[in-house]
């Protein structure tokens, strides 16, 4: 790495670029700059296909189309948001793959009796843990799922005259259902992500989160980057 | 103000289900005889004329028949299907068009507001300035009737000459009809026009002849008489309904999921209220940054 003038850029924030799971003074670095703007692109791309989706799902969301010029204009970007949006989710879906298996003792971290736990503020982080708790890693692979399922009823939904009415009916339910359930995990993900559990956020942001964060949240994930017993 | 014969009945995605004028008007519909059309294509021609039309590039598919089905500028077309009954040859024609369904499964697929609606008279319309070309009323419609135009991105079909009706004209295709076999009226009066002919028919040796006006979608106001009860050689569905799939999602799964979404919503409200924020321990300053 060349030299950085840490004189007048922040030291965190230029680490950060390159390099993550590193301690920067009293900051680690959790997601380098390349995993912020992949995420943010999902996050971008997903939004655009929810404002231009939603008037055409229900009237009562017409008024989204005006921000994008009426709801011609709404069904016209939709797919295009789309593709961006699974592009997006395939670039993440590798970048993300490796820290995402279930290890031995997190089968079962994702049942409703565990998120529930997790939701009241019970649940004891496993200190065998990694960067991820198993409901991040569930959330993971339901998102990867509800991409895929987005992808294959949307291309027919696209080009509904290319195939048979059964399967357009089918689509738009599947479609319809999907996103439902994208709708309310994103509720839950982004209320986590902010206000739920301060000190997330700047994650996303800055890139970077306490020690402090870190010992509540992942205490497994800090022993490993502060060289404790270290655990895939 | 709408003209008091295009009072509008009924309105795709409006979000209180069906919008119901108050006026108890009566229905008008077409009437078909397959058994007196000779074939002469005289009303695909004044559909075309009357709707300023361009004319469409005829194909030869080794039947008499125009093209092999509708289009978005060919709204009218006579269906020709030889079939062999009993050892003698059967020419039938059918007059297809859009049917004008009272439970219209297109509107009912529809998700721009106002862009398909159902006059009071019964009349089911397509507004292409509110249509979005999505192409859903094409997966409604159990009649493959509505047909996407590429030139202007939105989808057409015969909107029954509402112009001609509204200021009391029967439907161009009717005026030009030489033979009779097609007839305008109100829905009552060409349903039991119909109910004759298909006992003359009984009558004269078609024992099975029918009055095609399907009941899953609630009747159709252009009525077909048949002289075999098989809608199938006629190319008509033999029991046309409203797609269950767009059943299910519209009354169904879509409420639910406006539901879900506020529920979610008032979930996260709730559960900051009643757990708050899980909190780092250690300098509040430092983490909240």
């Amino acid at each position: 790495m060349t030299a950085i003038n840490t004189d007048h850029a922040d030291r965190a924030i230029v680490v950060g670029r390159k390099q993550d799971n590193v301690i920067v003074g009293e900051e680690i670095v959790r997601h380098r700059a390349a995993t912020r703007w992949i995420h943010w692109g999902v996050a971008f791309t997903f939004f655009l296909g929810l404002i231009t989706g939603m008037p055409i799902w229900t009237p009562i969301f017409r008024w989204m189309a005006g921000l994008v010029g009426g709801l011609e204009v709404a069904r016209v970007i939709h797919p295009y948001a789309g593709a961006a949006f699974f592009i997006m989710s395939v670039l993440q879906f590798f970048h993300w793959l490796t820290d995402m298996h279930f290890s031995q003792d997190e089968k079962g971290g994702w049942k409703p009796r565990a998120l529930l736990r997790y939701m009241r503020w019970e649940d004891e982080p496993a200190a065998e843990g990694g960067k991820y708790n198993p409901g991040q890693k569930f959330f993971f692979w339901s998102v990867t799922l509800g991409a895929i399922g987005f992808l294959v009823t949307g291309i027919v939904m696209w080009f509904p005259l290319e195939f048979p009415k059964i399967i357009n009916e089918l689509s738009i339910l599947i479609h319809d259902i999907t996103f439902i359930c994208f709708l309310v995990a994103i509720i839950f993900h982004i209320y986590l992500g902010t206000v739920a559990e301060p000190g997330t956020f700047r994650a996303m942001t800055r890139g970077t989160v306490t020690r402090s964060w870190a010992r509540l949240h992942h205490p497994g994930w800090l022993r490993q980057i502060t060289g404790g017993a270290r655990k895939p | 103000m709408t003209v008091q014969t295009l009072e509008v009945k009924r309105s795709s995605a409006a979000v209180w289900g069906s919008k119901t004028g108050l006026r108890q008007q009566t229905t008008v519909a077409k009437y078909i005889d397959t058994s007196t059309c000779i074939g002469c294509k005289a009303c695909e021609a004044a559909c075309q004329e009357w709707n300023d039309l361009k004319r469409v590039p005829t194909t030869q598919d080794g039947s008499y028949q125009t093209l092999p089905e509708l289009d978005a500028e060919f709204w009218n077309l006579i269906k020709f299907r030889e079939i062999e009954v009993d050892g003698s040859l059967n020419w039938l024609m059918r007059k297809d068009q859009c049917m004008h369904c009272a439970e219209p499964g297109c509107l009912e697929a529809c998700p721009a507001p106002g862009a398909i609606v159902q006059y009071a008279n019964g009349i089911v319309d397509v507004d292409p300035e509110k249509c979005i070309g999505c192409k859903y009323c094409s997966t409604g419609c159990p009649f493959d009737v509505p047909k996407f135009s590429a030139k202007t991105g939105k989808m057409a079909k015969c909107t029954l000459c509402v112009d001609r009706v509204a200021v009391g004209l029967e439907p161009a295709c009717i005026k030009a009809c030489p033979t009779g076999c097609l007839n305008f009226g109100t829905t009552e009066d060409m349903v039991a026009l119909g109910n004759t002919r298909v006992k003359q028919l009984q009558a004269v040796g078609f024992k099975d002849a029918v009055l095609y006006n399907p009941e899953g979608v609630g009747g159709t106001n252009v009525v077909t008489v048949l002289k075999y009860n098989r809608p199938d050689w006629y190319s008509l569905p033999v029991d046309p309904h409203v797609p269950w799939g767009v059943k299910l999602w519209k009354k169904i799964v879509r409420p639910l999921g406006v539901i879900a979404a506020a529920a979610a919503v008032i979930g996260v409200f709730g559960h900051y209220t009643a757990f708050g924020p899980k909190e780092v321990p250690g300098s509040d300053d430092e983490v909240r940054r």
